[in-house]
Formats: structure tokens, sequence, C-alpha cells
């Protein structure tokens, strides 16, 4: 049961990892210099706004990926220490 | 004084609490529930920034976590200076103290990672690049590498001599906090102002500050529990080596 759980944290912590890395690689391009030329101010905005959005997504997942995955470190190494302490 | 009175009062934590369990659980739920709490303190409490927009919100994650870390950083010096205090005249009170430099050290680089990763985050959309050489960034990063090395030695050097160079190094790394807090006062950086304890035009608006200090408060519980059970692992791998030693003496 406690192996089951050290596996569901270990996989939470790599999907978020995996989910902060795809918001920020998938993420539209940012607005060229000349983006007055290009485009509207209000399309201008939004990519701005989808940016921000993403990346302050980006930056919250990668904390709980790291948070939870250095849990799931020590919850491994526990495990392997009762092993040794078993044998 | 009190890195000397760390390990005792570790020990009388320990035996103070029979009902240890119920303790834990509750603090765990606890912990959770304001972790839950400063999210959406931060998500949808929070008002947008006038000039960054939404982005501005990557604060209430990495600020805490470099509150975090310095305090672990400190509790790592005091373990350090403990073990050095310590090693000739009470082992155990040594082992203790050496334990908890190395999981606060350990977890100080935890939260000194979320640092370094969510302020690029921010800056690649404030400043348009991911990194740049100013006196903050630098410092931090040279704190990270110190005490990246430290659980590097600890890691992988062998001896009697690894605990107390170990030691030294916590030491000595702990001097580059103040280096790093200080920073962006002592010189002009890229990295913003400091939000508090700046000038006089320094400061949050009243319906941020909130979200910051309760971000604060749930990541510190939440490094505690970390803390303590990568203390707990600590202790038990202390164990371990000591009985493998004497089984090894005695053939």
């Amino acid at each position: 049961m406690r192996k089951l759980g050290t596996a569901l944290i270990v996989a939470a912590a790599a999907a978020l990892f995996g989910w902060a890395c795809f918001l920020v690689f998938t993420a539209p391009a940012e607005p060229p210099f000349d983006w007055r030329l290009r485009m509207s101010q209000a399309d201008h905005d939004a990519i701005v706004a989808t940016l921000n959005h993403l990346y302050t997504r980006a930056a919250y997942t990668v904390t709980w990926a790291i948070q939870v995955g250095y849990a799931a470190w020590i919850c491994v190494r526990w495990q392997s220490q009762k092993q040794k302490l078993t044998s | 004084m009190t890195a000397l009175a760390i390990p005792v009062v570790v020990h009388w934590v320990g035996q103070a609490f029979p009902m240890k369990k119920l303790a834990i659980g509750i603090y765990l739920l606890i912990t959770a529930a304001l972790l839950g709490w400063a999210y959406y303190q931060a998500i949808y409490v929070a008002p947008n920034d006038a000039a960054q927009g939404e982005m501005f919100r990557i604060i209430y994650y990495h600020v805490p976590s470099f509150s975090v870390c310095f305090v672990f950083f400190a509790l790592s010096l005091l373990g350090s200076i403990g073990f050095l205090a310590f090693r000739h005249h009470h082992p155990d009170r040594a082992q203790i103290s050496d334990a908890l430099a190395v999981a606060s050290a350990e977890v100080g680089v935890v939260f000194c990672t979320v640092g370094l990763v969510t302020g690029p985050l921010w800056a690649r959309r404030a400043w348009g690049m991911w990194w740049t050489w100013d006196a903050r960034l630098t410092t931090t990063l040279v704190l990270w590498l110190i005490y990246v090395s430290y659980l590097l030695l600890r890691r992988f050097a062998a001896g009697t001599q690894m605990q107390t160079l170990a030691a030294v190094l916590g030491i000595f790394g702990a001097l580059d906090v103040p280096i790093v807090y200080m920073a962006n006062r002592w010189w002009r950086t890229q990295h913003p102002a400091p939000v508090f304890g700046g000038d006089q035009n320094s400061g949050m608006d009243p319906t941020m500050v909130g979200a910051l200090l309760w971000n604060m408060l749930a990541w510190f519980l939440w490094g505690v529990v970390i803390l303590g059970f990568r203390y707990a692992v600590e202790r038990r791998q202390q164990k371990i080596a000591a009985a493998e030693a004497e089984q090894a003496l005695n053939g």
C-alpha cells in the first residue's frame, strides 16, 4: 500500500513537471517588436494576457512538481531504508 | 548558545509527544488546508498588478520560497555549529546536530531551486530574457551551488572527517545568505528593488500583502513537514550506518 502511495507521488510529480514544460513550450510566440504595424492593440493585449497566464500557471505547476518530487524522493529513501532494516 | 540548545530541544520534543501520530496528522491537515487557502488567496483574491498584470502572481510563490530557504539555511548553520561544538564530548548530540544540518540544507536547496526556476519564468515575461548576471541573481546561484556542493560532499565523500568538512562548508555557505539578501540594496541590479524594508517608495498594496503572508506561512509549514521527514530519514541512516560499522567490527 505504501509502495503504491510512493509510486503515485512520483507519478504526480512527473506529470506536474511535464505539464509545466508543456505550458511554456507550447505558448504562443511573443508579439514582434513592430507589432503596431501588424496587429491591433486588442490583439496584442490578448497575446500578452495569454502569455502571462501560461507563464504564471507554469510557475505554480513547476513549484508543486519540485516540492512533490522531493517528497517522493524522501518516500523512496524511507522505503529503501525499511528494506535494509528488514533484510 | 542557540546551536547548542537545538539537539536538546529536538530530543525533548520527541519525548514530550507520546501521541506523535495524531499530532503529525493534525499538523498535516492544517498545512494542507493552509496551502489550499494560500493558493486561493494568490490566484483568486489578490488583484492583478497594474503594470505586470497576472504575471505578478508569481511573486506569491517566488518570495515565500526564498524566505523559507533562508530560514532553513540558517537552521543548517546552527546544526553545523552544533556538530562542531559537540563532536568531541557529546557524540549523540553531535549526530542530532549533523542530521539537522544536512536535512535543513537539503530542504533549503529544494526551496532555493523553486525560487531559481520561478524567477526566470517571471523574468522571461518581464524582461524578455530568462537570466541576467546581476548581483542578486548571481549571488543566489552561488548560494545554490555552495549548498549543492555541500550535499554532494555528504553523498560521495567517506571517512571520519566528512561530517566535519561538511559542517565547515555549511558555515561558510550560510555567509552568502546575507549577501544575497542585501545584494539589491548594496548594488544596482536588474532584479526589482526590495518590496519590504527598502526605500520610502517600497511596499505593497494591502490587498496583496495578505496573499503573500498566507503563502509564506503555508510554505513554511510545508517546509517543516518535509524537514521533519528528511530529518527522520537521516537519523535512521545514522543508526543503520552505526549498526553496519558495529557488525563489521565484530566480524
